[in-house]
């Protein structure tokens, strides 16, 4: 199956490893994986803070790099859920976990006996609906999945409320990092989270987070 | 003009209160049959009031007057308050039971200027009254407050020292508000609904201060927003399923209390005058746009308990009444967009919201609305709107983003003494743009 891989914006510039392992994975399921050269960035940071026209531009860019017909596959609930529900044209869009779940991908054992939380990104929960997918993916590999407390409480992230409330969004960043410290590694869906928590974590030595496609695709240990 | 963060105190009883009414929320949407029909059910009974507005209101004066009672539709929150004074002249003594409409007429200190005393006579607006302070969630107002606060305050009502538990708390509570239920004149309450074809109001409570507030003075007066009508006492059994689950996890209140006119010939008890004063102060502007969707909104505080922005930050960060998600869409409206424009922004957008409302209001949707309004009437600052501009035309260009990112990893130092890179660098690490981007590795 020929699938066009979408980087997202912080695929590309922060976390292009995880990107990687998303190709990898979408490979090893069988399918045939483009990238196209035009994308740049599904324009959700202007989308949420209230600048229409500014989205508008960037979902006109978008439209330019991808085809309409062809399943796309991003490594972001956020970004999945922008395209799916939040652009003028009706894309096949799918986030990775569900896409791999939905093709019944199988990944290698690499995280034998780890100990993972999974964090449920809000997007990928509440607007795509999709959260058991990345558990039976990661407990595929061979991973502990341990529950989290509460594994639907938000992050912080938030795009632009991450430095609009700053205060807040560490609090809860601080949270979410607390619940998951029951674990060895959390794991999440979506770079905006990943960003936000290992960022926060780096700051208070507060554990270990993972892009699911890396603990799928090369294990966490 | 970002939200703060509670102090530890105030946080810890606001995270052990929301977490109790929220867990109780689940369980009891859990254990209920057919809970997504029901709520659709729900938004549906709501918007066919919303949609004829007018029409409702209408109905409901008529039967309201057929039954006995006295209506009085009031624009704005300055009619209201002079409407309920008149109604209360030559009172000496108002009792009254929780209404946060009366908080958003500040219907109090009106009342106060006219000359009647006021006495809040549930437990925690009473607790929040000797305080002097505003209510901080829209069905548990003290939350914030701890039994020890609390001990202070009736300690000083009582002469002596009340302990800090809560059976003590409650008879020292008890004790002082029967003496005010007894004097009262004027009984002032809410009201959760009312029923357009009977011209019924409902109490929905869960002590009996309801219930002494309605029955024991001469005359009752029942403040109703313009859009909390149903249709019929069938539309109301069905909100009544989702009001009580919603808000605190229960089957149904302690107290459900429907009345319908005052007094009648031959009746022992009930109030020998009944006023409904029906609110507009600003619903009708929102009742025909994109918002209208709000106006369904039945007070039940789900949205509050399982906000993290609400739980970190406390009712008060959204201003002296309403609060939480439904604040954050509700009071831009009633007050101005121009005077609330961090409302809008105090959400991460991640939804629990959404997906909490038993009546289902599209509440992070209807944010990034607010949020879209902010940036189209200008109010947006003019440098967030060039910034988002350059960046969406450099970004809308292949060519540009690369060009624009090829050395995004010396920005990093720069972009910890810029504005939003320092604001993030104050708790976060900046995050680290690799050596080379993934489009660069095809």
């Amino acid at each position: 199956m020929r699938v066009q891989l979408f980087a997202t914006c912080l695929g590309d510039l922060v976390f292009p490893d995880a990107v990687a392992d998303a190709a990898a994975l979408l490979r090893a399921a069988g399918c045939d994986v483009e990238f196209p050269a035009g994308q740049t960035c599904c324009g959700q940071p202007a989308f949420n803070a209230g600048h229409r026209r500014a989205a508008d531009r960037l979902a006109r860019q978008f439209a330019r790099a991808f085809d309409a017909d062809t399943p796309i596959v991003c490594p972001s609930g956020s970004c999945a859920s922008m395209v799916a529900h939040r652009m003028p044209v009706s894309y096949r869009v799918w986030e990775l976990s569900a896409f791999l779940d939905h093709v019944g991908a199988t990944p290698t054992a690499r995280n034998d006996g780890v100990r993972v939380a999974y964090h449920s990104s809000c997007h990928l929960l509440r607007e795509l609906g999709v959260d058991e997918a990345a558990r039976r993916l990661l407990a595929q590999t061979g991973a502990e999945v341990v529950p989290l407390a509460r594994p639907d409480l938000c992050c912080g992230f938030g795009g632009t409320f991450s430095v609009r409330n700053p205060e807040v969004s560490v609090a809860m960043a601080d949270d979410k990092l607390a619940d998951g410290a029951r674990a060895d590694v959390l794991v999440t869906a979506d770079p905006g989270c990943l960003m936000q928590l290992q960022a926060r974590a780096g700051r208070t030595s507060g554990g270990r987070v993972v892009h699911l496609a890396t603990a799928l695709a090369r294990g966490v240990a | 003009m970002s939200f703060p963060l509670l102090d530890e105190r105030r946080l810890a009883a606001t995270d052990a209160a929301t977490l109790r009414l929220l867990d109780g929320r689940t369980a009891a949407w859990a254990a209920l049959d057919g809970v997504e029909e029901l709520r659709d059910r729900a938004h549906a009974i709501r918007m066919q009031v919303i949609d004829d507005l007018d029409g409702h209101v209408d109905r409901f004066v008529a039967a309201l007057e057929a039954a006995g009672g006295r209506a009085h539709v009031c624009a704005t929150a300055e009619d209201a308050r002079g409407t309920v004074a008149r109604i209360c002249a030559g009172a000496g003594l108002a009792a009254k039971s929780k209404s946060m409409l009366s908080e958003e007429i500040e219907l109090n200190s009106a009342l106060e200027e006219a000359g009647v005393e006021v006495v809040e006579t549930d437990l925690g607006e009473y607790i929040l009254q000797l305080a002097g302070d505003h209510p901080v969630h829209i069905i548990a107002p003290a939350i914030e407050k701890t039994a020890e606060d609390v001990a202070v305050l009736l300690s000083a009502v009582e002469g002596a020292q009340v302990e800090p538990q809560l059976e003590a708390l409650a008879q020292a509570a008890r004790r002082q508000l029967r003496r005010v239920f007894e004097r009262a004149d004027v009984g002032i309450t809410g009201a959760n609904f009312a029923v357009s074809d009977t011209g019924s109001i409902c109490l929905v409570t869960n002590e009996g201060n309801g219930g002494l507030v309605t029955a024991l003075p001469r005359v009752h007066v029942a403040l109703l927003g313009m859009e909390r009508l149903v249709p019929t006492l069938d539309d109301l059994a069905v909100l009544l399923q989702l009001l009580a689950r919603s808000g605190t996890g229960q089957t149904l209140t302690s107290y459900t209390r429907l009345l319908t006119g005052p007094r009648r010939p031959g009746e022992e008890d009930g109030p020998e005058e009944l006023h409904v004063v029906i609110v507009d102060n600003g619903r009708s502007r929102i009742r025909d746009g994109r918002y209208k969707e709000m106006l369904a909104c039945i007070r039940c505080g789900a949205c509050l308990n399982v906000c993290p922005v609400y739980r970190k930050s406390g009712g008060g960060a959204y201003g002296p009444v309403y609060s939480g998600p439904m604040g954050a869409v509700l009071v831009p409206l009633l007050r101005g967009l121009e005077r609330e424009p961090g409302l809008p922004h105090a959400s991460s957008l991640c939804g629990a919201c959404t997906a909490a409302c038993p009546v289902k209001i599209p509440l992070h949707e209807l944010l990034l609305e607010l949020r879209r309004d902010l940036v189209g009437e200008g109010i947006a600052s003019r440098g967030e709107r060039l910034a988002f501009t350059v960046w969406s035309l450099l970004w809308s260009r292949p060519l540009l983003y690369r060009l624009s990112t090829a050395s995004a990893r010396l920005g990093r130092p720069l972009g910890a003494l810029l504005g939003p890179g320092r604001t993030w660098a104050a708790g976060r690490e900046l995050p680290r743009f690799a050596r080379r981007r993934y489009r660069d590795r095809e």
